[in-house]
């Protein structure tokens, strides 16, 4: 068994530590996620009728837009990935302003989203005019603001990482590590992706139909 | 990195989750009473696995990245399991500081 371990390819060893080392990071940050979603399952179980009621205050069309956004981002984060495999440094740059502008694309809809809430007064604590399932919709809604403020941070410094990666391709190069950082800089894309997959449902689709 | 997917797998990809993303979209709008939060959990997991397979390439990951990956479910599954476990039978009490009826 030593004797292979010693023969790994240091190129397939790097890749590898690169690949394993984002998804420990992912696993600690599915646990962040999974406490918000843990205590939406609390309200959600304890309240049914509060939460279908306050559901209805967001902004379904502009949800279900920014999902379709959100993953035709990862749809081109995933042709830089190739691309950066491929050694093909030019289609990769592209690939990556493209994914960097759907994400702005998705923060730039939440940001609607986000003032017409406000004007609509279901910012629990500070703007709260609803009068009907009060306490189903502030929690419904501090959570809806959290978890999709926490999501749009992480968005946001993906959007920032992504242009960074676009960056330092300006020269005409595409070392090993390279392919490495975008490899795993797509890793983390996919998973706000993924993330975000699983809100879409839980906050905009409790209750449409009737 | 081995040689890398055909570009065809992603396209594959990404149509299936548009699809899924409309189906799930109708679905909300159809009265499907319990079975409702069922139905676009189950997509939105389908939706999330197709991610983790084809863009994130689980697919061609090492035993050890796939490990990861199952281990960070299974944290949060042990995670929901134990806090439910007090959520689901515990009763809830007025607070002390709520008006007595009656008085």
């Amino acid at each position: 068994m030593s004797a292979s371990v010693h023969a790994i390819d240091p190129r397939t060893w790097r890749s590898e530590t690169a690949s394993l080392a984002m998804w420990v990071f992912l696993a600690t940050e599915l646990m962040f996620f999974g406490a918000l979603f843990l205590a939406y399952l609390y309200v959600r179980s304890h309240d049914p009728g509060g939460v279908a009621a306050a559901s209805r205050h967001t902004h379904e069309w502009l949800g279900t837009l920014n999902t379709a956004i959100l993953l035709t981002s990862s749809f081109t984060m995933a042709l830089a990935v190739r691309g950066s495999q491929l050694g093909q440094r030019e289609s990769v740059r592209r690939f990556l302003w493209i994914t960097a502008a759907l994400g702005t694309a998705f923060l730039a809809v939440k940001g609607i989203e986000y003032a017409k809430e406000w004007d609509e007064g279901v910012v629990p604590g500070l703007h709260f005019t609803v009068a009907e399932h009060v306490r189903a919709t502030a929690l419904f809604f501090y959570l809806y603001f959290v978890a999709t403020g926490v999501h749009a941070v992480h968005l946001a410094i993906g959007v920032v990482t992504v242009l960074w990666q676009s960056w330092r391709l300006r020269a005409p190069a595409l070392p090993p590590w390279r392919v490495d950082e975008i490899d795993v800089t797509g890793l983390y894309w996919h998973f706000v992706d993924a993330i975000w997959v699983f809100l879409y449902p839980l906050f905009y689709l409790v209750d449409l139909h009737g | 990195m081995n040689s890398p997917a055909p570009v065809r797998i992603y396209t594959m990809t990404w149509v299936a989750l548009l699809a899924l993303l409309a189906t799930t979209f109708g679905l909300a709008h159809l009265d499907l009473g319990a079975m409702s939060p069922v139905a676009s959990l189950a997509i939105a997991t389908v939706k999330a696995v197709l991610v983790a397979v084809f863009f994130m390439h689980l697919r061609r990951a090492s035993a050890l990245v796939v490990l990861f990956a199952l281990v960070a479910i299974f944290g949060l599954a042990i995670l929901f399991t134990l806090s439910g476990a007090d959520y689901a039978t515990r009763e809830i009490h007025a607070a002390p500081w709520t008006a007595p009826e009656g008085h």
